[in-house]
């Protein structure tokens, strides 16, 4: 199978699963409909409305790991491609790649003795 | 036609999973059971919460299970029976599974329930504890196969699986697969009995359904990937190749959900500082072990 048509079944796959759901809301709706009661749309907080709004501002308690975790997912888009090359080139691409890991490594460690990696 | 198939067996496979799963949680062995359940989830009523985000409520499940679908498309049941064998195979399912984020993000904003935000957002930070457990053992496997495509990494483990090759990377890909399916010692989002189901607390009836549909699928995917990985794929003697494929896929599958029933919940405190702290310099470890070993070893 040439490129286009990988994609294509690929586009079709969403497709068809975007189909799929369509025809089971159908199905459900011929099964019959609902009744409309007041409190039945009442989100699960023990049956009341919860006091305060839901959409607020929300501490992400994890940013020192985010932070790292941007370094380390940007490093990773550049390990793909050497990853596939390195039994060519050998032993330098270890030395290349080893001497780029590990100035992000003493950054984690730095990060560790600066406490990112705690509930802040 | 090879699609249809791939899609039929992974159908199959998605309801052996739901048996399987009752099985291990409630230890009764019911074939029906799952239908049933099916067939009772369409038939109940499918709630909209009052004043939802329409669009991420009703785009978040099937996200879900288009992420985990395109994820499934590009692991192989054997040479032949794979949906898109791209190029970039390994690189594919990376980005498809970022995907399983966003849709569980939507899902718990978009009902406007307390409960559900919670998981939503506890979500996110277990995506910055195993994503990074995800990529770097799947790159200790490419540099091995020389490749990104799936087929070639199962034919790069032909004369020793790479469970043995690494085993400290299928270790770190194994638990940080389970932290991508929510499984059970990583339930976070979900969490039933603390967050009262968490992002799928506000959903019910046929989104429901797809909800749990697609998370099936998705543990599926991620067995699949384990088994294509590490456990050499459908090589395996006397049998058709795509029965082996089929044998360790399940078994990877009972072996999460056994692990899920021993082991409490973990915080995501401890799960971000463990992964952190211990699983990333292992991670990098295993890489290093792996490029000593392809040039020792050829």
């Amino acid at each position: 199978m040439s490129m286009l048509q990988q994609y294509g079944t690929l586009f079709g796959l969403i497709i068809g699963v975007i189909g799929f759901v369509l025809s089971l809301f159908v199905i459900t709706r011929l099964l019959g409909k609902a009744r409309q009661e007041p409190g039945k749309d009442v989100p699960a907080t023990g049956g009341q409305l919860s006091r305060d709004p839901v959409w607020v501002r929300y501490h992400a308690r994890y940013y020192g790991y985010a932070l790292l975790f941007l370094a380390f997912d940007m490093e990773m888009a550049y390990m793909y491609p050497w990853a596939v090359v390195y039994k060519q080139v050998g032993l330098t691409a270890l030395l290349d790649m080893g001497v780029f890991l590990l100035i992000l490594f003493l950054g984690l460690l730095y990060g560790w003795s600066q406490g990112a990696f705690r509930r802040q | 036609m090879t699609t249809l198939l791939v899609l039929l067996l992974l159908a199959i496979g998605v309801y052996l999973l739901a048996v399987l799963e009752n099985w291990i949680a409630n230890g009764r062995f019911q074939l029906t059971a799952p239908a049933y359940s099916a067939i009772a989830l369409l038939g109940r009523e499918s709630v909209i919460p009052r004043k939802p985000d329409l669009l991420f409520f009703e785009v978040g499940p099937v996200l879900l299970l288009i992420a985990a679908l395109l994820a499934a498309a590009v692991i192989p049941l054997s040479p032949d029976l794979i949906i898109a064998d791209l190029a970039t195979g390994a690189l594919f399912l990376n980005a498809a599974l970022a995907y399983i984020l966003v849709a569980l993000i939507m899902a718990g904003w978009g009902p406007n329930g307390a409960y559900a935000m919670i998981g939503g957002w506890r979500f996110l930070g277990q995506l910055v504890a195993y994503a990074m457990l995800i990529v770097m053992p799947i790159t200790a496997v490419a540099m091995r196969a020389e490749s990104l495509v799936t087929t070639d990494i199962v034919f790069s483990q032909a004369g020793l699986w790479n469970i043995v090759y690494q085993p400290l990377g299928f270790a770190l890909f194994f638990i940080a697969a389970m932290g991508l399916a929510f499984l059970p010692p990583f339930d976070l989002p979900t969490a039933k009995g603390e967050l009262a189901g968490g992002v799928e607390a506000e959903y019910s009836g046929v989104r429901l359904a797809i909800f749990r549909l697609g998370r099936m699928v998705l543990i599926i995917t991620l067995a699949g990937a384990t088994a294509t990985f590490y456990l050499g794929g459908w090589q395996g003697p006397l049998l058709p190749d795509w029965i082996w494929s089929a044998i360790k896929i399940m078994l990877v599958t009972a072996a999460m959900l056994m692990v899920g029933k021993y082991v409490p919940r973990i915080r995501e405190t401890h799960l971000l500082a463990w992964c952190w702290k211990f699983g990333i310099p292992l991670a990098l470890l295993n890489i290093f072990i792996v490029g000593i070993l392809i040039v020792v070893i050829p």
